[in-house]
């Protein structure tokens, strides 16, 4: 998981309003509404990195065939326990085979980490008063998982015969290790 | 009962940890409310008039007698010396101060227990019929199948923060004991004319201020489709769920409104997860994995068909023979018995339990049902391997326990939730109303003459103790800052002796607390007057007459509703 600082990122909205804008002058990542993307992809030049901000109630499938050229989907939580969009990035990565970046934004906490992770998200945009200790620590409590997620497609179940034992010693040598520290 | 592997042992051990360090996080003053708030919620944490209440899972209702020891311990150590058993199945405690919670949650993980998603807006713990297993009208096991739904659902990334919270009941048996019709998932396992094994999915079904019963979603779905299949509906209801208004954010909303449009988009959704999807296929349940489940739920070692005793209990006090007629129920192994220790009787809260009691009932089961209970939708426990040759040195056990009340599906076997005395949602009190009802109806000889009654008392319109589906249901609400109670009758949770699951009619205005059951006798004396012949239930001749003699007869007990009402 990519942890955005938004003073050093290299995304950056179009400046004004969200609605289609009469011209928009390409230039690399630079990021669109789906109506802005829809009325000026015809112009986009070609390999110029170009991203998309969907709202959490916007059909993914409206941007399915647009996929292949953007270079990041940008999803979000107005409120935290809103989960819409974890469905909306599972369904870009294990339908749609989307490869670029799936960010999330909004009221992003800490304590969403391993969700946004496990549903195909790679980065995210934490709340301005989120340790990143505690994000980065998130990410441990758990030996592995019953079902499967974006990030490890099979179930518990459908992994060969030993992983379960597997996941749990090597859980036991990281809280070990950890302890040593 | 299932047995937990290391995997699930250390799942649960590190869930504790996780929680521990949220929770020391929020006592730092680094993990504000607002935002701490569902974290416990997942955890079984909310905040009550009192204390925090901590629901703890008990998955499909089984429970272990160490287990039940825990639950003991930690009523006796942490809490006031008792613990309430839900319609749920679940077991809640009302006084243990937040500041302990973690050290509750290593206590539960010890003994393979948790609070894992017993509430917040997730999938809620499995229900499942008390008898599944050992019912002798059983077509399937349902066990194996919330086992695996269990894990499937537990920590799923996706639907943890749904629109409103999530209820899955299944029952494998043909009589329905486990209010399908009426959670926002109903599974009913059953076989289809080659034998094999598949589920009748209900969706949409709830209690609430819209009580909705589920339709068919599917009449027979091969069971190893189900995790995709309810996959499918979750994620339909996670993206179009109403989130505007937490009254109409349930899931039989959005069934309801949409109607065909939804069975559409969960058969499409469905479709495109095995076709389209990234390993789509990969929950599809092989057998393997059924089996290596199911091996946990074999019979316990020692159980085997017995011979059934032939001798007459001549000389046998009339109270066990009550207590053989109400508390003991017939079982799939022949010689072998289920027994429910009744958890309602005068003094106590239903389904409340002291840490002392729940210490005697982890021995009767030690003794006599190799270890094993289950906590009931009806909030009693019940031991489901009991020899029929030991039910008499049982009932001295479970008498001298306070565990013997032999009122099983009677009147004061009643359904109950805390209330407000301990809930902040609360409306008005259950517990004063159950403890006058259960007092007033406490000659054994008038109760056995009423006969079969499913009463049932929420607090207020979030239903916890099921009022829509009770013959008689009692539900709290606040007016001017009192408390009344609406009182409704002729609702079914779907068994058999209730009929088609229904919510009940309201007999009209509501009545004060002190009216209530006046009320309630009022409706019995109606139904005693009124029924056709000795053995006509109440529910039955509830249909057969209507309401309006039983509301002619309650509006006669009105006095502070009276007065009010002319005022």
């Amino acid at each position: 998981m990519k942890f955005i600082d938004p003073h050093k990122d290299q995304w950056h909205a179009l400046g004004g309003e969200d609605g289609p804008a009469a011209c928009i002058n390409p230039t690399p990542f630079l990021l669109l509404s789906v109506e802005q993307w829809h009325a000026f992809r015809a112009q986009w030049p070609q390999g110029m990195p170009v991203g998309v901000v969907l709202t959490n109630d916007a059909e993914v499938k409206e941007i399915a065939a647009d996929l292949p050229r953007l270079a990041l989907v940008q999803l979000s939580f107005p409120k935290w326990v809103d989960g819409r969009a974890y469905s909306q990035a599972h369904t870009l990565r294990a339908r749609y085979r989307f490869k670029g970046e799936v960010r999330a934004t909004g009221e992003v906490l800490v304590d969403m980490v391993l969700l946004l992770a496990r549903t195909g998200f790679d980065a995210a945009v934490l709340r301005a008063d989120q340790s990143l200790d505690a994000a980065h620590r998130a990410l441990t409590f758990f030996p592995g998982y019953y079902q499967g997620g974006v990030d490890d497609p099979l179930p518990l179940f459908a992994k060969p015969p030993g992983t379960a034992d597997a996941l749990v010693r090597a859980q036991e040598e990281f809280v070990h290790g950890g302890a040593a520290i | 009962m299932y047995q937990y592997t290391e995997f699930d042992k250390q799942f649960v051990h590190q869930r504790a940890a996780q929680f521990r360090d949220q929770l020391e996080r929020h006592l730092a003053g680094k993990l504000p409310e607002d935002d701490f708030r569902a974290l416990r919620l997942q955890n079984g944490w909310y905040v009550q008039r009192h204390a925090p209440m901590a629901r703890i899972a008990v998955p499909y209702g089984e429970l272990s007698s160490a287990q039940l020891r825990t639950l003991a311990r930690i009523a006796r150590e942490f809490d006031r010396g008792y613990a309430h058993m839900t319609t749920r199945q679940n077991v809640q405690f009302n006084w243990i101060p937040l500041p302990r919670a973690a050290d509750v949650m290593d206590a539960l993980a010890a003994v393979d227990m948790h609070g894992i998603q017993t509430s917040g807006n997730c999938i809620r713990n499995i229900t499942s019929d008390a008898l599944a297993g050992i019912a002798p009208d059983e077509i399937v096991d349902p066990r194996p199948y919330a086992e695996l739904l269990r894990q499937w659902s537990t920590l799923h990334p996706e639907f943890a923060f749904l629109p409103r919270k999530f209820k899955i009941a299944i029952t494998g048996a043909t009589e329905d004991r486990a209010a399908i019709g009426w959670h926002d998932i109903g599974l009913q396992l059953k076989k289809n004319d080659a034998g094999e094994v598949g589920f009748k999915v209900l969706v949409g079904g709830g209690m609430g201020r819209t009580p909705i019963i589920g339709i068919t979603i599917r009449e027979f779905l091969p069971w190893q489709q189900i995790l995709v299949f309810i996959e499918a509906i979750v994620r339909v209801y996670n993206r179009y769920g109403r989130r505007d208004n937490a009254y109409k954010a349930r899931i039989k909303i959005l069934v309801k409104a949409e109607g065909q449009k939804f069975v559409d988009a969960v058969n499409a959704e469905f479709a495109d997860i095995l076709e389209n999807d990234v390993a789509g296929a990969a929950h599809l349940l092989p057998q393997a994995e059924l089996d290596r489940v199911a091996k946990s739920f074999e019979l316990p070692a020692g159980v085997l068909p017995q011979a059934e005793s032939t001798r007459p209990a001549v000389d046998a006090p009339r109270a066990y023979g009550r207590w053989l007629e109400r508390n003991v129920h017939g079982h799939r192994i022949a010689g072998y018995r289920a027994v429910t220790l009744s958890l309602k009787r005068a003094g106590q809260a239903p389904g409340d339990a002291t840490d002392d009691q729940m210490d005697a009932a982890a021995d009767i089961a030690e003794r006599f049902s190799h270890g094993e209970l289950r906590v009931t939708h009806e909030q009693n426990l019940l031991l489901p391997w009991v020899l029929e040759r030991d039910l008499p040195t049982l009932w001295q056990a479970a008498r001298d326990a306070g565990f013997a009340t032999p009122n099983i599906g009677l009147l004061t076997d009643m359904i109950a939730c805390p209330g407000g005395d301990f809930c902040a949602l609360a409306n008005a009190r259950s517990i004063p109303i159950a403890e006058e009802i259960t007092q007033r109806f406490d000659e054994i000889d008038e109760l056995y003459d009423i006969g079969n009654v499913d009463l049932h008392i929420s607090g207020c319109i979030n239903s916890c103790g099921h009022h829509h589906s009770g013959h008689i249901g009692v539900l709290g609400v606040d007016k001017d800052g009192k408390e009344w109670y609406q009182i409704s009758l002729g609702g079914s949770d779907g068994s058999t002796q209730s009929g088609t699951p229904v919510p009940g009619k309201v007999i009209g205005p509501s009545f004060a607390a002190d009216e209530v059951a006046d009320v309630i006798e009022s409706l019995v004396e109606t139904y005693r007057e009124r029924r056709a012949a000795a053995n006509e239930l109440f529910i039955d001749t509830v249909k057969r007459v209507g309401i309006e003699p039983f509301k002619a007869s309650a509006n006669a007990v009105r006095r502070s509703t009276a007065i009010a009402h002319a005022a």
